[in-house]
């Protein structure tokens, strides 16, 4: 067995650097990294402002170095930028218009606004939906992060040591999926195969099995197929929900007091208090239809709309914890070696 | 060996394990072959190939795709799926969610425009994700460099991907020599360089790079607005396709009246009155009953019409004229009788001896002839009772002298005679009325049916009706008046040809409107050519508009839809008549064809008064036109301009007709015109007014500050000349000429008589002589208001906001997209910019 560099840190430390060192790379390795709340928004942070500086910049002078992580954290460009887009071609012509039709054109605009926002919000949120029944079950992280060093061509002679950080995923190809980020340091007292173990024993393969990654690796891919799945399905329905919920008119009260001035303490707890209150009366509303609603279909599409939603999430889920890879067995079905036993073959 | 058997059956029994097996594996490989001879392994050749499809594969690839997402699918199910297949699916995904956007939102708006534009949004944001970077980066990369930027290709397992996605692995094999060096001379590539392969694919990757930067540098800004402007631009094409579909829609529907008819479901209604009259069959008829009754006959009815069945039905289900006396009558009674004298607390045997026996009360009632009788009042009853009632408690007191029960025993008497309540009915009385005479017989419940299936057959019929006149003239967005009224509105607009500034300034209030209306209209007479080209453009509109409401109008004798009315209303009267309906069919029809207070007359008049109220505002917006063109040239004016008017007097006349034909409204007919005027005038002065430009030149008007001005309200021939001035005389003949050969001319004609009659001739009770030459014409207010249709000041203030509310948006959005198309395609001319090796001069 080929057995993996050691490389996970612990110890990220997202504090100004006040020293008078000069600033290193920050990863020498690839290094898996802990999917908590700071670490995605580092990265989050970290992609968005390399994708409206850096790679724009390396892309436009046609860089030999650009690659497909950067064309992909592109890609965030576009979401944002479209989304502001969108919501200024149907908000920022408004301010030129009479009264009324002010009025009325900016009853639209909030909700698409709202709707772009919600649009986001809930895609993401209900990531978690699948991540975390998941996680839970199997004690597969689907979303775990590392940062991968990238070594980089030279531009001219005098280049030397270029390298580049990006930040991926331990699951992010199904197809080459980063196993030796898994694998412990046992220089650092932790066992080799301790991240396996752990989901060995999630998944029901048993304890102290031997070669754990081995049996963990072909349930790992298949519960990162199919959470995909489901997520790719899921987020979209429940983005779309989000955009309904946005075009409820029960909105309207919190726009009429709607300020982003936290320095003006009474309005903006108003605010915060109308939007609380406006999303309760918006789902009531998306959920029932709303007063104007007539037919049938009028008045159940919320329902339907949040029913294939949550449908989507409760199925994908089950198909994903519905695991059919099975640990090493013969034809026959008796189990050619003990996993629990050192076996030496030759 | 036992560990070589081991591994052998561990991997003949899991297919993961096994070596993959292309099916597009070249077919003269030879892995053994290969094995045998070492020195010549290499890696396997590749498969994959350059996709070179037109615009005429789309439907084949689209078929492709979607068999190949299907799969990809199921794979994906069975966790099974690798990071292609799984990137397809989320694309899936986005569009399946795009889809449940649109289709929600599609539930919520009302209209088939509305709904349309929902799936319309949805399908352009996603051709404009795709149409932008094909339209502004491909192609023109291809015009000018030669290099197809989004080159596709399929790799060796038959998957679709980018050519350049990745620029650290791109598979140049897939390109040949001849393909290289043909793109190479198209970048004008030297060709007697080293490595000319190697610098042109490097350029072409730069190139390709860079196209890609700028695709998610521009495409953010580019899809909305790219999506925003493809809706903007469908709004006028969608309109147009939906008023085609809806006329037809609405001709299908009353060209298949009686099928259309058919497909209202009033069995639930049918059903509901066979159950009421068959638990009731037989039985006495009881105010239950005949609520029941009314209430299905009448649910969903004009409340007129269900007012008017009820009356034509009183008779039938009259309960209340008589009550039938019987023996079950005299047991209810002793039952009455009892529960009121248990408060005596008496024994049984006591009890007997004052409340009479059955046999007693019959035999009496039977002495008295009113024993098995049909009733509408009972004092005989009554009396009969209480002379009974007190002879036994009489009877009883003399036989307990000692009793202490008389007062109790008298007051219960009296409570049995007496109602609780005012409008409360005495115990006796309840207990005679329980029995009412009517029974519901077999006859009335036939009666009843057949009034029901009459009612419903002329409801379905009468719904078909409604739901055609909705389509076609309600008072909704996207009816074909509707649009009749919008599109007429935008072509008079666009014939005026206001500038930026007029509209700009218009937008602003109704007043501001008027003024720059006025002055657009003054300027357009006050020059006969300008004018003359004007009303050609008028023409074409007004053609245009009255040909289109010709085919709604009911006053065509044709007209299906009148027809189709007429045999509506005169079926159901004829099927009524045999049931003595007289009020349902005076409420139907009307006392004779000519009854406008009918409901039949009420579905002709609604479609009619609908094109009149269009039809009008267009007439007033034409006669303004008339005005004007008339003043401009002091043409056609003697009749009230003449020579013994003086000056001042015409100047105020001209004016106030010129602003009230443009801001008028009926309420300023109806007080005879409120206008400042001067008492004194000056009295030598009769000459003609003057024009300039097609303003009047006032030579008195404002002379006089307008607080030294008082109203003259008793000027009767003021007011006439007004309203001459404004509806009166002839047509202009230059006007006249023009249109006197179309069908709306005879129209227009009409409209100018009536409304001078009709609003020239209403009786003021302030200033009753004031009127029209003296003569009154009657009219409802509603009539008035009607023919004399929209101030063009108030209909042009609405076009102005809606002109310059798109013009705006249209403008920043339309130059921030073209900027960023500009941009984006200017880029092209610095993209793939290298410096050429030296040529090699031992080649050369």
């Amino acid at each position: 067995m080929i057995l993996p560099i050691r490389n996970y840190n612990e110890n990220i430390n997202f504090k100004a650097n006040k020293s008078n060192v000069a600033q290193e790379a920050e990863f020498d390795k690839d290094t898996l990294l802990k999917n908590n709340l700071s670490t995605r928004a580092r990265i989050g942070l970290d992609k968005v402002t390399k994708a409206f500086t850096i790679y724009p910049a390396k892309g436009i002078t046609g860089s030999i170095n650009s690659n497909f992580y950067e064309f992909l954290t592109m890609g965030t460009m576009p979401y944002l930028v479209g989304s502001a887009t969108l919501m200024a071609v149907f908000n920022s012509a408004n301010k030129y218009f009479n009264h009324n039709a002010k009025f009325k054109a900016s009853q639209l605009g909030n909700k698409m606004a709202l709707g772009v926002l919600f649009y986001g919000l809930f895609k993401e949120m209900s990531k978690s939906f699948v991540n975390l029944p998941v996680r839970l079950r199997t004690g597969i992280d689907t979303e775990i992060p590392y940062a991968k060093v990238n070594y980089l061509l030279q531009n001219s002679p005098e280049d030397y040591n270029l390298t580049s950080i990006e930040y991926h995923k331990v699951g992010e190809s199904v197809d080459f999926p980063r196993w030796d980020q898994l694998y412990g340091n046992p220089q650092k007292g932790e066992s080799l195969n301790f991240r396996y173990d752990k989901i060995a024993k999630k998944i029901g393969l048993g304890e102290n099995l031997k070669d754990s990654d081995q049996d963990v690796k072909p349930v790992y891919k298949e519960v990162l197929v199919k959470s995909k799945l489901a997520k790719s399905i899921s987020s979209f329905l429940w983005a779309a929900t989000g955009v309904a919920l946005a075009f409820q008119d029960s909105w309207s009260n919190y726009f009429n007091v709607a300020t982003f001035k936290f320095w003006k303490g009474r309005d903006f707890t108003d605010s915060i208090k109308a939007f609380g209150k406006s999303f309760v009366e918006a789902s009531k509303s998306l959920w029932n239809g709303g007063a104007d609603a007539v037919t049938k279909f009028e008045k159940h599409s919320g329902k339907a709309l949040i029913g294939v939603a949550a449908l989507s999430t409760v199925l994908g889920v089950l198909n994903t914890l519905n695991l059919s890879k099975k640990p090493n067995k013969c034809a026959t079905g008796e189990k050619v070696l003990d996993p629990k036993k050192e076996s030496v073959v030759g | 060996m036992k560990t070589n058997n081991l591994i052998q059956s561990y991997i003949n029994t899991h297919p993961q394990n096994q070596q993959y097996k292309s099916n597009k594996a070249a077919k003269d490989f030879d892995i053994n072959k290969e094995l045998s001879n070492r020195t010549f392994i290499k890696p396997l050749p590749s498969n994959g190939k350059l996709l070179k499809k037109g615009l005429f594969d789309g439907p084949s690839e689209l078929a492709k795709d979607f068999k190949y997402d299907v799969k990809a699918f199921g794979k994906a199910v069975k966790g099974k799926a690798n990071d292609h297949e799984l990137g397809r699916l989320n694309d899936v995904g986005m569009k399946l969610g795009g889809l449940a956007i649109a289709t929600y939102l599609f539930t919520k708006k009302q209209t088939s425009q509305a709904k349309l534009f929902e799936f319309i949004g949805l399908t352009s944001f996603f051709a404009a994700m795709d149409i932008w970077p094909k339209l502004f980066l491909q192609l023109p990369a291809y015009l000018i460099h030669g290099v197809n930027v989004r080159q596709q290709y399929e790799d060796s397992f038959g998957r679709k991907k980018m050519f350049y996605q990745d620029h650290q692995f791109i598979p140049w094999d897939l390109y040949s020599d001849k393909e290289i060096n043909k793109i190479g001379d198209k970048l004008n590539v030297p060709k007697d360089i080293p490595n000319r392969r190697e610098f042109i694919q490097e350029k072409m990757r730069k190139i390709a790079l860079q196209n890609n930067t700028m695709w998610m540098l521009t495409s953010g800004f580019a899809a909305p607005i790219m999506s925003a402007l493809i809706c903007n631009g469908l709004e006028k094409p969608v309109e147009k396709y939906l008023y085609n579909r809806k006329e037809a829609q609405t001709k299908n529907l009353l060209a298949n009246f009686n099928q259309e008819a058919a497909k209202y479901d009033y069995s639930e209604r049918i059903e509901g009155l066979k159950s009421v009259l068959d638990t009731h069959k037989g039985q006495p008829l009881s105010e239950t009953v005949v609520k029941d009754v009314e209430s299905v006959l009448t649910k969903g009815l004009n409340p007129s019409l269900a007012e008017a069945v009820k009356f034509d039905l009183a008779k039938d289900l009259d309960y209340k004229s008589a009550y039938s006396i019987n023996g079950d009558t005299i047991d209810e009674l002793r039952n009455v009788l009892k529960s009121h004298f248990e408060a005596v607390k008496l024994p049984d045997d006591e009890l007997d001896k004052i409340i009479p026996n059955r046999d007693v009360i019959a035999e009496n009632f039977r002495n008295a002839g009113i024993m098995d009788a049909q009733t509408p009042e009972f004092s005989n009853h009554t009396k009969v009772i209480n002379n009974l009632l007190e002879q036994n408690i009489k009877n009883y007191l003399g036989d307990n002298p000692d009793t202490k029960l008389a007062k109790r025993l008298e007051f219960i008497l009296m409570n049995i005679n007496h109602s609780a309540q005012t409008s409360q009915k005495t115990p006796l009385e309840q207990v005679f009325e329980a029995r009412p005479a009517k029974i519901l017989s077999e006859g009335l419940i036939n009666k009843l049916t057949s009034i029901n299936d009459i009612i419903v057959k002329f409801a379905a019929n009468t719904n078909v009706l409604a739901k055609y006149a909705h389509e076609q003239v309600g008072q909704a967005e996207h009816t074909l008046l509707a649009d009749v009224w919008n599109n007429t509105s935008d072509d008079i607009m666009k014939a005026l040809k206001f500038t930026p500034d007029e509209i700009s300034k218009g937008k602003l209030d109704r007043e501001f409107a008027g003024a720059v209306l006025r002055n657009k209209i003054e300027t357009i007479t006050s020059d006969k050519q300008l004018f003359d080209s004007f009303l050609n453009d008028m023409r074409t509109i007004f053609v245009k508009m009255y040909s289109k409401t010709s085919g709604m109008s009911v006053d065509n004798d044709n007209n299906l839809y009148k027809s189709l009315v007429s045999t509506t209303f005169d079926n159901v009267k004829n099927d009524l008549m045999p049931h003595n309906m007289g009020k349902t069919i005076e409420t139907l029809w009307g006392y004779d064809n000519s009854n406008r207070a009918s409901l039949k007359q009420a579905y002709l008049d609604f479609v009619a008064d609908r094109i009149t109220g269009v039809r009008s505002s267009f007439y007033r917006f034409l006669e303004l036109n008339n005005l004007y063109y008339k003043v401009s040239h002091l043409e056609g004016l003697g009749a009230v301009l003449d020579d013994k008017m003086l000056r001042e007097v015409k100047e105020e006349l001209v004016e106030l007709a010129k602003s009230t034909l443009l801001e008028g409204h009926t309420s300023d007919f109806a007080v005879k015109f409120a206008q400042r005027r001067n008492l004194n005038p000056e009295v030598t002065d009769t000459s003609q007014i003057e024009v300039k430009e097609g303003k009047v030149v006032n030579r008195y008007l404002n002379n006089v500050p307008n607080g030294e001005k008082v109203e003259v309200p008793h000027d009767k021939n003021y007011f006439s000349k007004v309203m001459n001035m404004m509806f009166g005389g002839d047509i202009h003949p230059d006007i006249e000429n023009k249109f006197k050969n179309e069908a709306f001319f005879d129209d227009y004609k009409a409209f100018r008589r009536t409304v001078l009659e009709k609003l020239g001739g209403e009786k003021y009770f302030a200033f009753p002589h004031v009127l029209l030459d003296g003569k009154e014409y009657w009219a409802t207010s509603f009539e008035r208001f009607n023919k004399l249709g929209s101030a063009p000041d108030e209909f042009i203030f609405k076009l102005f906001n809606n002109k310059f509310n798109s013009k705006t948006w249209l403008s920043k959005f339309g130059k921030l997209g073209a900027g960023v198309a500009g941009v984006t395609l200017i880029s092209q001319f610095f993209f793939g910019k290298m410096k050429a090796p030296q040529v090699n001069k031992e080649a050369g």
